[in-house]
């Protein structure tokens, strides 16, 4: 026991994994360029005016979420915006696919409109919908509904009609009806699909928050870095971009752990994990 | 109790499925996939289905399970006209067409899922079939832990799950390779014999033909038909051996002749 616990010690020590080694790396080149921006900076090379040091936003991003504590109420704000933009559209996206999916005369007929729909940039739209619904809440959401939509309902539509015939035929042999078709085939079969629509929903989602901020300037990030910009205060606008650069990889991240559970047959530790779990479940009946 | 098995099919004379003038036609007509067809299959015994590709062999299948209607007669199963698929019809393809998202002994209770709530005798049921087909260890691992041999397996133990009593195989192990498939015929006719089961075989390798049946249905294409039904003799269990004697390939002689010059 205790050779090998010295061999697996002096393994560890004997030089840095590979791993180690690629993260000192990535590390080295990020603090370079970091400092090559500072020094760049204090020299007049960058205009600082445009170009803000590191070491400044570093302060502001100090100011904004301790000294001040004013990015919290924004954050929050385009938060709430974010998911409930993203929860609509993505409800009515995988919704209608569904629906239209299902349904092959439907489908038929709303081909050419998806078409269009898929060529016109939807947030094209968005000064038609402030027009409509006014300033404030419903129409920021709607905003942000229209551009996370599209992906969803996509997605859907393809993984609903594009079942496996051989599948299908499995079902018919075993008498089954419709309604058991959809639920034990179709549905589970179109999840991977679906979710991935919805990873880009959420991306967009994102984008579209800001979108609606930049147009009506009450609250949310967006329209912090819009004043920001407008005061010449740049690194406090260089902090809220980084602020949505780090929202934007949790959202990312969180989208992705939410996907290795929901459509975890496409992945190797999730087979694992859910056959034990269904293991112990069936245990009682199998007397083991 | 093979040999009992064995003995229950030569015996029996209780018809479980027949078949008077079954045609089937495609594109209007233009097509003939299977002409006049007339057949009476005893309960418990193998028959195989073998020929070219375009015999109609796997059309015959399809009609007798209900996945498609013929075009002319009908097919009888324990007495009641066939007018789409049944319980008492069970069907296996040649892919195993398990769902990726459930566990092996989950898809095995998938047909019974279309009839009721599974109980836990359900689950039992399932779990000792898949412990018949040898996949004991494997009743929890996911399709895509499997392999293709393994995939049909489960395949197979869900057909056994359906309770049907007339079972239909489409080329189950025709995607797999040669000695995966060798060892899956042998088992299969062990199983079915325990169960007591009709089975209705569909291939295109002749001496598998043989060797699984009790009557080969020799078909011929353009149009499809049944060109004429060879009676195997040879008693069960069989050894892989048989496969080698005078006697057994005598028959692979006669079906080739019955199948001409094109095959």
């Amino acid at each position: 026991m205790a050779v090998s616990d010295s061999t697996l010690s002096e393994g560890a020590g004997g030089g840095l994994s590979l791993r180690q080694r690629r993260i000192l790396t990535h590390a080295g080149i990020f603090l370079t360029l970091i400092a090559l921006w500072e020094i760049g900076s204090r020299a007049g090379w960058l205009d600082p005016l445009f170009y803000p040091r590191p070491s400044n936003i570093l302060r502001s991003f100090w100011l904004i979420y301790v000294q001040n504590g004013n990015v919290w109420y924004h954050l929050y704000a385009t938060m709430i915006l974010v998911f409930a933009g993203f929860a609509a559209g993505s409800i009515l996206g995988v919704g209608l696919g569904a629906l239209v999916g299902f349904n092959p005369l439907v489908r038929r007929f709303i081909k050419p409109y998806v078409i269009v729909l898929e060529a016109t940039p939807r947030i094209a739209v968005a000064p038609l919908l402030i027009a409509a619904l006014g300033f404030g809440a419903p129409s920021k959401v709607a905003i942000i509904m229209l551009v996370c939509f599209f992906a969803p309902f996509i997605n859907t539509l393809s993984g609903v009609v594009n079942v496996d015939e051989d599948r299908l035929e499995l079902f018919r042999s075993l008498g089954a009806s419709k309604w058991q078709t959809l639920r034990k085939l179709v549905l589970p079969d179109a999840v991977p699909v679906i979710m991935a629509g919805e990873r880009l929903a959420l991306t967009a989602a994102l984008s579209g928050a800001l979108v609606a901020e930049f147009i009506q300037r009450n609250e949310g990030i967006g329209s912090l870095i819009l004043v920001y910009t407008r005061n010449l205060n740049m690194a406090s606008a260089f902090a809220c971009i980084f602020t949505l650069t780090i929202l934007g990889f949790l959202i990312f991240r969180g989208m992705e752990w939410v996907d290795h559970h929901v459509a975890f047959w496409k992945h190797e530790p999730g087979l694992e994990r859910v056959g034990r779990r269904r293991r112990r479940k069936m245990k009682e009946a199998l007397d083991e | 109790m093979n040999m009992q098995a064995a003995e229950a099919r030569v015996g029996s004379d209780e018809i479980v499925v027949s078949g008077r003038n079954v045609g089937k036609t495609f594109a209007g007509g233009s097509v003939v996939a299977l002409e006049g067809a007339n057949f009476e299959i005893p309960k418990g015994s193998f028959i195989s289905l073998v020929g070219p590709s375009g015999c109609g062999k796997s059309t015959l299948l399809r009609l007798i399970s209900g996945l498609i209607e013929p075009s002319s007669g009908d097919v009888t199963v324990h007495g009641t006209k066939v007018t789409g698929p049944r319980q008492d019809i069970g069907m296996m393809f040649q892919k195993a067409t398990l769902l990726d998202w459930r566990t092996a002994i989950e898809n095995v209770l998938l047909p019974t899922e279309m009839t009721r709530k599974v109980t836990k005798a359900d689950q039992k049921h399932a779990s000792d079939l898949l412990k018949l087909v040898g996949l004991k260890d494997f009743r929890f691992a996911f399709p895509s832990q499997l392999s293709g041999g393994m995939q049909q397996r489960v395949a197979l133990a869900r057909l056994l799950q359906t309770g049907a009593d007339l079972l239909l195989l489409d080329e189950p192990f025709g995607a797999l390779d040669e000695f995966t498939r060798e060892r899956l015929n042998v088992e299969l006719m062990r199983i079915v014999g325990e169960v007591g089961a009709t089975t209705i075989f569909v291939t295109h390798n002749i001496a598998e033909a043989i060797y699984l049946a009790d009557h080969v249905y020799v078909m011929t294409p353009r149009p499809g038909r049944i060109a004429s039904v060879v009676d195997v003799p040879f008693e069960r269990p069989r050894p892989l051996s048989l496969q080698t004697s005078l006697e057994f390939n005598q028959l692979v002689a006669q079906v080739r002749e019955i199948l001409g010059e094109d095959h």
